[in-house]
Order: structure tokens, then C-alpha cells, then sequence
């Protein structure tokens, strides 16, 4: 243990042990878990796009968008190996340098208060036993997942489309613990708050809020399991909510505090952060500034061929099965077609077994190319209510939510 | 505990002391470009502070002044940063110059 610079006796029994103002680190020397080295490079297609792969603890070598605090992504080919992403290879996004890198699950609480009949301080073995524990399957997508990709470009987090994953997240319905403290009459929001924080300064902490019959609809969840384990640190251990079929930024991690309250919450995050065009299509003219703005909501219809990135190679006159994933925000996927011909033609493809409307779903594509040359395959999802990616991506000013059809570029031989 | 699995999780930089969960971060690998503009030790003073420098090296290499003066200013208000009136110029200077639009020799990189 000689790595662990920061691990004296007593800074270990401390409750929580924060990042200081400068990360006091080490070298992580293990084998590599994927192709992927421990300092190899991966360039992202885009300008500037270029980034190193490090494995963080409990986590594979990923893709480093930055390190303080961690933000790291899931390197695309992660996405073919199977519809759950392990835990080691899931995304990982914080705002703010001042996380936490230890917590003692015994001394762990989690507070309930505001407009509740019974204000609750529960410890985690209390919760785990409040109800019957439930699983879901779901996808986490970062708000900017992919917005490397827009043209103009936007600022923020430059990502690749591996700022996301979809995991069996294992917890307790949110409004078991509502239920538990008693909501008055009067509520129209909970908000949550977690360990992470601004390291220094007045800066706005994050905390997120749901209306009140969204947070009691039964699938809000505080999770503590993830694909059968405890949650990686990184991705909120001990507890985080789950907001199935939403962006991220409402997937409060390393949750302590839920308030429930009377008017609408209105930090930072939610009243100023994470807004979209509050228009129809929810973009504006690239380059242009929105009138309204109201906050990111549901996720958008999506879908990726994963069998082949682009570059690869297809040999003329054999069959191969393209294969991908689909997801949308909770409605179903409930059609994944191909086009090889620029969008003129589409062919429908098979769906896999579903794992829950909140899932990945797997699609697959026998195919044979008849002529060597460069071939553009598109895929194309639609949704049970009639939610269908478009051909011509939209654009609004903080690269959120892309979900244009995406071309992957290979060459028939 | 089997002595491989221990090591293995050891490797991770993850602790098995019972009963908590403790990480190591590694340690960062990213800087600022060294230069003789007076922005660049500031920016080491002030930035360096919150956040590592990836996420000034990993923007669009278009990005011309008026984004770096936004968010510069972003940084301090509402995002809590203690650095003085005076060096929010020179900071600019140095971002745009060494990352954005004004680079030297800078390509006419599209925004």
C-alpha cells in the first residue's frame, strides 16, 4: 500500500476523507483490462480530439476528459461486448473537484426532511430494509454525450458517445422513503443533494429536484447495487438516485440529503445549468441564442451500429450480422432500420430481447456488401409513440442531447 | 481472501480494509503550455486551484476571446473563484493565444 500517499491511520477513520485543492495521487500500476492500455491514446473525431486512456480506481484505462474531478469515458467498442456496461468501464461525470474518496458505509446517513410528517435519518442497512428491494435496467446518458460532434461546436465537455451506459441498478423505490417520512399536503418538488461539492468558495453546490408525483411515481429509485455489486465510488457509491429514462445530471450521486419542498427549487443547476431551447424542437438556428430556456427533461430517441467503427474493413460478397444498440426515454424502441444508400432505403432490422423500457436494446442485421468501396451505414430508431431520429441534427448552445442519425463510414474489399 | 484477488484489488487502489471504501486518484498528467505571457502563471495561481487543465486544453481550438472571457468570468461568478479584477485580461490573453482562436500559425479552424 505503499501508493497511497494520503491513507494515514486517522485520515482513514475519518468519515470522509475530500480531494484537496491539488490532487495528491498515485501511480496506479496494473494489468490493462481491455486493448486499451494505461497511457495509450485514443483521438476522438473531432478537432482537438485526441485523448489519453487511465485506469481510476475500481475502473478500467478510459478515456480521460478530465481528472480533477475525474470525468471519464467509455470507449466506444465497450458498448458491443454486451447490453450491460460493466462497472469498470461505465462513464463517470462530476462538476465539482471536491468528491469524496472515502466513506464508511456504517456511519453513512441519509436524510429525509422539509414537508414530511416525519423527518428521517436513516442509516444504510435501515434503508435497505425500509421495503422490498427492486432492480431496474436503465440508461445514464450525460446530457453532453456526444457533443464533440457539433457543428458549430459547443463548449463544455468535448465527449465522444461514451458518456453513457445502461446497468441493473438494485435499491429501493423513492417513494417507499417518501412514504416513510410523510409528504404533506403542499409539496411540489424534492430536491437532492451528495457528498460532492465545490472545493473551495461559494460556488453552487449541485442539488437537483423532481416534481413531487415524479419522484413518487414508483421507479425513482435510491440505488445501491449496480450490475450485482455495490456502486463504484465513482459512480456515487453508497447511493444514488436513479431517473429512469432522463438525462444524468437528475442521477444525484452519493445522495444525503432529500428535501421535500413547497415551491419550486431554484439552485443554480435547475434554474440556470443544464437548459434546452423551450421550443418544439428544442434548438435554435446554429450560432443563435434562445429566447426561453426550460430544463433537460426525458432522453432522446437514439440508436449505434457498435459491430463496426468507422474505418473498419467488410469483405464484398459475405455475409456478416451488423449489430447495434437502441434506447429512448421510457417510451420503447420499437423499430431499428439501415440505410446503406445515404437514407433512400431503410431495412428493418431484428430487436433483441427486451430488458425493460429503460434498457439498452440490442439490434441485429444480416448483411452482405455486393461491391467493394467505401459504404456509409446509417442507423435509424423509432419509438412506440412515434419518436424517430432525424436525418439533419438539431443544434442549441450547450451541445446537449444530439440523437441525429449516426454514419458509420467502412470500406467494402 | 485469496492472495491473488487481494493483490488484484490492491492493484485497483482500492482498499479491502474493512468496513469502508477508500480511492486513490492518480495523479494528474495534464498542464499548462509553458509561455512567457504574463496570463500563464496566473492561470497556474487561479485554475489550477479548482481543476485540472483539461478542460481548457480540450476545448475547440476556434474558440475566440469573447468564450474565454466568458468563462473566465463564468468562474468567478457564479462559480466561487477567488482571483482579482486585474488578472482576468492577462488570463485571457494567455487562454486565447495558447488555445483558441489566436493561436500562432492557428488554423482557421471552424468555432
Amino acid at each position: 500500500m505503499a501508493d497511497r500517499k494520503t491513507d494515514s491511520p486517522a485520515g482513514r477513520r475519518r468519515f470522509l476523507q475530500r480531494l484537496g485543492a491539488l490532487g495528491a495521487g498515485a501511480a496506479l500500476t496494473h494489468p490493462a483490462l481491455t486493448a486499451w492500455a494505461e497511457g495509450s491514446r485514443i483521438v476522438l473525431p473531432f478537432a482537438n480530439g485526441e485523448r489519453e486512456l487511465l485506469a481510476f480506481p475500481q475502473k478500467r484505462p478510459l478515456i480521460v476528459q478530465t481528472m480533477r474531478p475525474p470525468q471519464l469515458e467509455t470507449p466506444f467498442a465497450v458498448f458491443n461486448d454486451g447490453l450491460l456496461t460493466p462497472n469498470d468501464a461505465f462513464f463517470v461525470r462530476y462538476h465539482w473537484s471536491g468528491i469524496p474518496t472515502s466513506v464508511d458505509p456504517a456511519r453513512y446517513r441519509l436524510n429525509v426532511g422539509g414537508k414530511v410528517s416525519t423527518p428521517l435519518t436513516l442509516t444504510l442497512d435501515a434503508l435497505k430494509t425500509l421495503g422490498t428491494p427492486v432492480e431496474l435496467v436503465a440508461v445514464n446518458q450525460c446530457s453532453g454525450n456526444s457533443r464533440g460532434y457539433f457543428s458549430p461546436r459547443t463548449h463544455g465537455g468535448q465527449l465522444g458517445h461514451g458518456a453513457m451506459g445502461n446497468a441493473r441498478w438494485t435499491g429501493i423505490p423513492l417513494r417507499t422513503v417518501l412514504d416513510r417520512a410523510g409528504v404533506q399536503a403542499g409539496a411540489v418538488q424534492v430536491s437532492f443533494n451528495g457528498l460532492d461539492q465545490p472545493p473551495l468558495g461559494d460556488g453552487p453546490d449541485i442539488v437537483k429536484a423532481l416534481a413531487i408525483d415524479h419522484a413518487r411515481d414508483g421507479e425513482v429509485m435510491l440505488a445501491w447495487g449496480m450490475n450485482g455489486a455495490d456502486l463504484p465510488m465513482l459512480n456515487g457509491y453508497p447511493l444514488r438516485l436513479i431517473v429512469p429514462g432522463y438525462f444524468g445530471t437528475y442521477w444525484v450521486k452519493h445522495v444525503t440529503d432529500i428535501q421535500v419542498l413547497d415551491r419550486p427549487f431554484e439552485g443554480y443547476w435547475l434554474g440556470t445549468g443544464y437548459r434546452i431551447p423551450d421550443n418544439a424542437c428544442e434548438c435554435v438556428p446554429p450560432g443563435t441564442e434562445p429566447d426561453q430556456l426550460k430544463p433537460i427533461g426525458r432522453l432522446k430517441i437514439r440508436s449505434f451500429l457498435t459491430s463496426l467503427s468507422d474505418g473498419a474493413t467488410l469483405p464484398a460478397g459475405r455475409e456478416t450480422v451488423l449489430r447495434g444498440i437502441a434506447f429512448d426515454g421510457g417510451q420503447g424502441v420499437a423499430s431499428v432500420a439501415v440505410s446503406t444508400d445515404g437514407g433512400q432505403t431503410w431495412r428493418e432490422t431484428r430487436l433483441g430481447a427486451s430488458l425493460g423500457k429503460y434498457s439498452f436494446r440490442e439490434w441485429t442485421l444480416p448483411f452482405k456488401p455486393e461491391r467493394p468501396g467505401p459504404l456509409a451505414i446509417q442507423v435509424r430508431a423509432k419509438g412506440g409513440a412515434g419518436e424517430i431520429q432525424p436525418l439533419q441534427a438539431s443544434w442549441n448552445p450547450a451541445g446537449y442531447q444530439r440523437n441525429v442519425v449516426e454514419t458509420t463510414r467502412v470500406t467494402v474489399i | 481472501m485469496k492472495t491473488r484477488q487481494l493483490l488484484f484489488l490492491l492493484a485497483l487502489g482500492v482498499s479491502q480494509t474493512a468496513p469502508g471504501l477508500d480511492i486513490t486518484l492518480p495523479r494528474e498528467t495534464a498542464a499548462y503550455a509553458p509561455s512567457d505571457l504574463p496570463g500563464y502563471k496566473l492561470v497556474q495561481q487561479n485554475c489550477l486551484m479548482c481543476h485540472s487543465a483539461h478542460y481548457v486544453l480540450y476545448q475547440p481550438p476556434g474558440s475566440p476571446r469573447a468564450y474565454w472571457d466568458a468563462i473566465v468570468r463564468k468562474m468567478r461568478r457564479p462559480y466561487g473563484a477567488f482571483f482579482a479584477d486585474e488578472d482576468i485580461a492577462p488570463m485571457v490573453d494567455y487562454l486565447v493565444k495558447t488555445y483558441g482562436a489566436e493561436q500562432a500559425g492557428a488554423r482557421a479552424a471552424p468555432p
